[in-house]
């Protein structure tokens, strides 16, 4: 009888709290949430020139100090070994701070070799390393360093050429379509003819802790590798060796998702964009080449260093979302999901537990990726592959703040390689999986087209 | 009679309203102070301020140009005074980093910091031509701008002679002083009409500009601008070298210039607030004031006393990091309570006020 009662009270008891397992699996109606909030707590309100530089809100008085001496490493320009600061410079490189190429924590210019210069390029040969990776090219490694300091001759120097393209919309209306050539001219020894070459534009630095943050099984459930639903989009994730953990990891970041973390990447840039060694790449980038000084200075920036500029890149606020009650904005977006663009630029994922760094910890953020290659057809193909990536296969890249780069670049910039001067030159480029929603935008009225541009702008 | 006292009520309220229509508070002066300041800050602040630029870069050119022929302690002098005039300005300019100085990188092409110091030994003691082309053509920043001029000019421990300048030296200086000449000249064309006319831009705001849609874009720029340089003294220039105590970090060191610079970035901030840079305009601050006195006095109130703070501090920064910490700390509390002043206090004001 007793243990009756107490079933009967336990039943009741457990009942309310059924009812709140119901509640908490719905969700809240998408009106319930501030459309502009795109890097959900991690978002900052500002639509300047400045909009990319901001530190997440909520850090403590302890990260923000780290997220201060980021910042400043990230500014820091290097110089020539040896000198009192920032020593370490090449010698052979491709710019000489972080900033150069990434100006105002974005994108900058589809140049190469100048001080202003943001686009490099990566190199291999047939074939794939121990671990899957791209195979360097003897005497030149993955990336060409086309600048080197004083006295010393770089690896090559990049000429880049544009052919213009004209397209006609069904309505008439016309735009440029610039198709690139890339060559490299005086090379320090031959380059071998069955060479690779990938450009890649700086792209940029916010949001990216947030990235990081998505759970592996996320991104893997956007995958649809054979296209199971039939809708053309396939999208896989790619699997790339990370040196530092020295594991398989997925990839995140780089326009083919060859990164698995931020630290790899950061670190990655100082080696090899700038020469400059540190704890996870610790051998200069001229290793073994002619230009390879003779200084014993590696690892050139501390160790503290480089977990600075890690931080610093990790808590980057996502700039917040303008003219969301627009009406052809909300006309924009709304044509956006209807011609699919959401197959790839996913608008919606929740971030994973992250319990060293609460403000991306758990947040409902608008990213528009899904961090899935995809084949982008022949006018993108780089061919060059890149761990599981092949060479006609990009990263979705994240949209939010692409309505800003006019702000922070001066000049926008859009792609891989920066060909695309405007938003609608960059569809146009689109093409292999993503050729049904480009020929949807190619069909839409002008007025349509239009809105589609004003939702991007909005981002 | 229903009607009449309606329509007396309408009446009233239509006199209430064009009453309220001559207070700047919610009226069109507030739009017309808004105008005004917007165009002062392109026509009294930004070109002025790059014309000045232009001005005393041609000076020091000519001042290196006469210490080459003459190479007298006297004419050293006078480029060396030419020098820090010139920094005046530029630092002053800085209380606005926005715009072509940014977009074209005009700050870091002149203004990189630190010296490369092997790189620079090496191209002078090498046949590479020295002339203006091909100081352009040099790939890296830190061989080119103020702070190699100041290292030509000072040497490195600041005992530089006339007579010790060597003659590789001297046509590296004038080359380096040519390109600082015709980059001041290429910033201000690019404001100016005529030139890039970027003022226009601003003019714009809220009548047809993409860069700047409403005229609250064009503030939001403009305290970003104040705010960058505010926080890039206080918590970036001035702070990692007292952190460190290093005072390889700091800039401006062959000169001793640094404290200068400081403050004249701050008074830079400043002459952006009030809508001057030499002649007085309308600023922000008379925006604030039509609201907000008290703002405004707080805002000014905290400007003054971070420029005044820099007077405590007697010795060259890269000295007074290790003996005047306690002034040192003094001024950067104090640009900190002007930073946090600027970023939450005016920023919500132009928010909730400037709304077209």
């Amino acid at each position: 009888m007793r243990i009756r009662k107490i079933y009967w009270i336990t039943a009741i008891l457990l009942l309310p709290a059924v009812f709140m397992m119901c509640r908490k699996a719905s969700e809240f109606d998408e009106s319930q949430y501030d459309p502009r909030l795109s890097g959900g707590e991690a978002t900052v309100f500002d639509e300047t020139s400045k909009a990319f530089g901001h530190q997440v809100p909520g850090l403590s008085s302890h990260d923000e100090h780290v997220h201060e001496v980021g910042d400043g490493a990230v500014e820091k320009t290097f110089v020539t070994a040896p000198a009192p600061i920032n020593s370490g410079l090449g010698p052979i490189f491709s710019n000489v701070s972080c900033i150069s190429c990434h100006h105002n924590d974005g994108k900058g210019n589809p140049t190469a070799g100048l001080v202003n210069s943001s686009l490099l390029i990566r190199l291999s040969v047939p074939g794939s390393d121990a671990h899957g990776g791209p195979l360097a090219v003897d005497g030149y490694g993955l990336q060409l360093q086309d600048v080197a300091v004083f006295g010393v001759q770089p690896e090559a120097k990049i000429n880049i050429t544009y052919t213009e393209n004209p397209f006609t919309f069904p309505d008439g209306e016309t735009a440029s379509l610039r198709n690139p050539t890339y060559t490299l001219l005086n090379p320090y020894k031959p380059l071998p003819g069955n060479l690779m070459m990938s450009p890649r534009m700086a792209p940029p630095f916010f949001g990216l802790g947030l990235i990081q943050s998505i759970p592996e099984s996320t991104i893997l459930a956007f995958a649809d590798e054979n296209d199971a639903d039939g809708d053309g989009i396939s999208g896989k994730a790619n699997y790339v060796y990370d040196p530092y953990l020295q594991k398989t990891m997925i990839g995140r970041f780089g326009l083919k998702a060859n990164t698995a973390t931020i630290l790899t990447q950061v670190a990655g840039a100082y080696n090899q964009d700038m020469g400059v060694t540190n704890y996870v790449f610790p051998k200069e980038s001229s290793f073994g080449q002619s230009q390879l000084d003779s200084h014993v200075d590696d690892p050139e920036i501390a160790d503290s260093i480089l977990n600075a500029a890690e931080f610093y890149i990790r808590t980057l606020a996502v700039p917040a979302r303008r003219n969301v009650t627009d009406l052809t904005v909300q006309s924009g977006e709304n044509i956006f999901r209807q011609l699919n663009c959401v197959g790839c630029h996913k608008p919606t994922i929740q971030t994973g537990v992250d319990l060293s760094l609460k403000c991306v910890s758990n947040q409902r953020i608008h990213p528009y990726t899904d961090l899935l290659l995809h084949d982008m057809g022949d006018g993108l193909a780089d061919g060059r592959p890149d761990f599981k990536a092949d060479g006609k296969e990009w990263k979705t890249p994240a949209l939010w703040g692409i309505g800003l780069f006019e702000k922070t670049n001066g000049v926008p910039y859009y792609l891989h390689d920066g060909r695309a001067r405007t938003l609608e030159e960059a569809i146009l480029w689109h093409g292999g999986e993503a050729e049904k929603a480009k020929q949807g935008f190619i069909q839409l009225s002008s007025t349509d087209r239009k809105a589609l541009i004003k939702f991007l702008k909005s981002l | 009679m229903k009607s009449y006292t309606l329509l007396f009520f309408f009446g009233a309220a239509l006199l209430a309203g064009s009453c309220r229509k001559a207070d700047v508070n919610t009226g069109s002066d507030f739009a017309k102070i808004e105008e005004q300041a917007i165009s002062d800050f392109v026509h009294v602040v930004a070109i002025p301020g790059y014309d000045e630029l232009k001005t005393k870069a041609s000076i020091l050119n000519t001042a290196i140009s006469t210490l080459n022929i003459i190479p007298t302690d006297a004419n050293l002098d006078a480029a060396k005074i030419a020098w820090r005039d010139l920094r005046v300005t530029w630092e002053r300019c800085e209380g606005y980093l926005f715009g072509p100085v940014e977009d074209d990188e005009y700050d870091p092409e002149t203004d990189t910091w630190p010296v490369s110091f092997n790189d620079l030994d090496s191209l002078l003691a090498s046949s590479n031509p020295l002339g203006v082309d091909d100081i352009e053509a040099l790939n890296q920043r830190s061989l080119k701008g103020y702070h190699p001029i100041e290292y030509v000019l000072w040497g490195k421990e600041g005992l530089q002679t006339a007579a010790g300048i060597t003659d590789r030296q001297k046509q590296y200086v004038t080359s380096l002083s040519l390109h600082l000449k015709s980059q001041a000249e290429k910033l201000y064309s690019s404001w100016a009409p005529g030139g890039g006319n970027y003022g226009q831009h601003l003019l714009n705001a809220g009548k047809g500009s993409t860069l700047y849609p409403m005229k609250k874009d064009a503030f939001l720029a403009i305290l970003e601008g104040m705010l960058a340089i505010c926080e890039e003294v206080g918590e970036g220039k001035m702070k990692e070298p007292f952190d460190t105590q290093d005072p390889n970090i700091v800039e401006s060191p062959f000169s001793g210039n640094s404290v200068s610079d400081f403050r004249n970035n701050i008074t830079g901030a400043l002459n952006v607030y009030k809508g001057k840079f030499n002649d007085d305009g309308v600023g922000l601050n008379e925006l604030v004031r039509a609201k907000n006195i008290a703002l405004d006095n707080e805002i000014q109130q905290k400007f003054n006393t971070a420029i005044n703070s820099f007077n405590s501090i007697t010795k060259p920064f890269e000295q007074a990091i290790i003996s005047e910490r306690i002034q040192c700390q003094t001024v950067m509390d104090a640009l900190e309570a002007l930073s946090e002043t600027l970023d939450t206090k005016l920023r919500a004001f132009i928010q909730q006020n400037i709304t077209d």
